[in-house]
């Protein structure tokens, strides 16, 4: 483990006040003896730097997924005061609300055995890649729509059921949402792109659950033994990207407006209640929205093809949930027995809510939120639950993912697309994607391992296991 | 032409290498189409670009930040870049092609340029950058 770092559980560590000048809370994270093993040097100095924004309470935080991002290290959480503290882009990142959401089938595993016109199906069907053009043509007035009510416009325009908008963070849909700081660039690459995948990590997932770990839960969350699911990994495409360029813009004006004195470029601010601030939060928020309309829009798409090829009922394809991992929210928690209002970034990190928060849904309200935690084209996937522990801990936070251990360029070199493809097919999960080197990105060994990074959360309680998902077939952009 | 993929865990980033700054910058926009669109690539359509900032960082991510946009909402593919800085102030010309999925699909999207990670310097050998694309 890295010099200067303490260590003050059995996974967790602590990054002391002075590892970085002006740090005004130390940072903590979360990690086991082997996933420490590919901790990066610069992952701390951005969880640190974190720690020196103002109005910053408690720690600055990362999950066991942590690694080195721009800004906030991808793993990091951190609540600010609503009154005093500051919003960042760089605490969300280029891809607001980029997100997962599960949806179940009642489909077993020897349905689709052999199936892969399945996968060949839904591939055809789900835009992906770059320059995908969507085939649900949104006008400016549908673009309004999906900025300001999220999965609800997509539910009202014909592409998905009622009960799916209350199996979503937030309800699909965050209120503040503003689209006068959304530019007119951003519009014009939101336009095209509604129902559309994107590239890189982001995919689409067919999924066999196969083990439980909690049978209450899971009842409650609809999964079974044996049953195929879908899981759909992306986000706000070229809008939130173009927001958070606009806006990075905006506040490094701001930092200098309001002197705030930063460590790195990225991490531009400025104080929640500013203009600059609020502008970018209410920008922010319309892109998490149009994240929630866009991934409804998939899962239309999807349960058209199952509805067709297995003349199942759309209605039979129930939402599980719908997390968001890059996006700021305004919550209020506990903080030394007091409930304070705050703004928590979580940049690569899930909300984990446990029994009884607001915003989940009446009957999980016993249970706790559940929380989606995608693995890679290979590796399992997991279902876990929120619990009480992460609203002490972590502002009901948990990791969002592996995290990569391993560059592009390594490992292009390492394995070739197609020896990939060759082997996963032996393991019988089929992959399409536009070409090899979409493979060898995203193949399953540049990821830390999902089940290390999910026995750690598991493990602090911050979320608990509830479902194991292995895959079957991989779409990926 | 002169740039490199260099290892970053997470995201891409480029080294570039160039005699002077508009090189430089001409030579970043080819890593980017690059990794966007791939190596074939034909110029059969202008564009300018004017870009003012206060220092090479600010107008090298936001050159970068306007061909990105560009080439997403008009489907354009850019073959070169000729620029011109003159004080704080750049002009480029950019030739490139309508985006063909037959040849240009599969690459990686890129998200955004971050200010983390990224130096421009130069030495008596020339310019250097180092910058993360967001993917």
């Amino acid at each position: 483990m890295l010099q200067g770092i303490t260590r003050t559980g059995a996974y967790e560590w602590e990054v002391p006040i002075g590892f970085v000048p002006g740090m005004r809370v130390p940072g903590k994270f979360f990690l086991s003896e082997s996933l420490g093993a590919s901790l990066e040097a610069g992952a701390i100095q951005q969880l640190a730097n974190v720690a020196t924004l103002p109005g910053i309470l408690n720690y600055s935080l990362a999950m066991p997924d942590i690694h080195w991002g721009y800004g906030f290290p991808i793993g990091g959480v951190a609540a600010f005061d609503r009154t005093e503290g500051v919003i960042s882009p760089g605490g969300v990142g280029f891809d607001i609300n980029c997100g997962v959401r599960l949806l179940t089938t009642p489909l077993a595993v020897k349905d689709v055995a052999g199936r892969r016109d399945l996968v060949d199906a839904l591939y055809n069907a789900v835009p992906t890649g770059v320059g995908a053009k969507s085939a649900m043509k949104v006008s400016a007035q549908g673009l309004d729509g999906m900025l300001m009510k999220g999965a609800r416009f997509a539910v009202e325009a014909g592409y998905g059921l009622p009960r799916d908008i209350e199996r979503c963070e937030e309800n699909g849909c965050m209120k503040m949402a503003d689209i006068k700081p959304v530019s007119q660039k951003a519009r014009q690459r939101g336009i095209p792109q509604g129902g559309t995948l994107g590239s890189g990590n982001h995919f689409l997932e067919l999924q066999a659950v196969r083990e439980i770990y909690d049978q209450d839960a899971a009842r409650a969350f609809g999964l079974m033994q044996d049953q195929i699911c879908c899981m759909i990994h992306c986000g706000s495409r070229g809008l939130g990207h173009q927001v958070c360029t606009d806006h990075i813009k905006l506040l490094e004006a701001a930092t200098k407006k309001y002197q705030i004195r930063l460590p790195d470029r990225q991490l531009a601010c400025a104080p929640i209640q500013s203009p600059e601030g609020k502008a970018y939060f209410g920008a922010m928020a319309a892109s998490a929205n149009y994240a929630w309309a866009n991934r409804q829009m998939i899962t239309h798409t999807t349960r058209e093809v199952l509805r067709r090829m297995f003349g199942i009922g759309y209605d039979d394809m129930p939402l599980v949930y719908d997390v968001a991992h890059n996006v700021a929210k305004m919550e209020e928690h506990l903080i030394g027995g007091k409930r304070v209002a705050v703004c928590v970034h979580r940049k690569g990190a899930t909300r984990s809510f446990g029994p009884d928060c607001p915003d989940l849904p009446h009957d999980l309200a016993a249970i706790g939120q559940p929380v989606i935690i995608p693995g890679s084209m290979g590796t399992p996937s997991f279902v876990l639950k929120g619990t009480a522990v992460a609203m002490e801990k972590t502002f009901g936070s948990t990791c969002h993912g592996a995290g990569r251990v391993m560059s592009r360029t390594q490992a292009k070199k390492k394995i070739s697309g197609r020896e990939i493809a060759v082997d996963l097919a032996r393991r019988g999960i089929y992959v399409r994607a536009p070409n090899e080197a979409a493979i060898s990105d995203e193949a399953p060994d540049v990821y830390k391992p999902s089940a290390e990074v999910v026995r750690v959360v598991h493990d602090v309680g911050i979320s608990q296991m509830v479902a194991r998902l292995e895959p079957l077939g991989v779409i990926k952009g | 032409m002169s740039y490199e993929e260099i290892p970053h865990t997470a995201d891409i980033k480029i080294r570039a290498r160039a005699r002077s700054l508009p090189d430089l910058f001409s030579d970043l926009c080819a890593a980017l189409m690059e990794v966007m669109y791939g190596n074939t690539r034909s110029c059969t359509l202008t564009k300018e670009i004017t870009i003012a900032g206060n220092d090479p960082e600010t107008v090298l991510l936001d050159f970068l930040s306007e061909v990105l946009f560009i080439s997403e909402v008009e489907g354009i593919v850019f073959c070169d870049a000729a620029i011109q800085i003159d004080s704080q102030k750049l002009h480029a010309v950019l030739r490139g092609e309508l985006f063909d999925p037959a040849r240009h699909a599969g690459g990686t999207e890129v998200k955004g340029f971050s200010y983390s990670g990224l130096s421009i310097s130069h030495d008596a050998n020339g310019y250097m950058a180092e910058i993360v694309f967001d993917v």
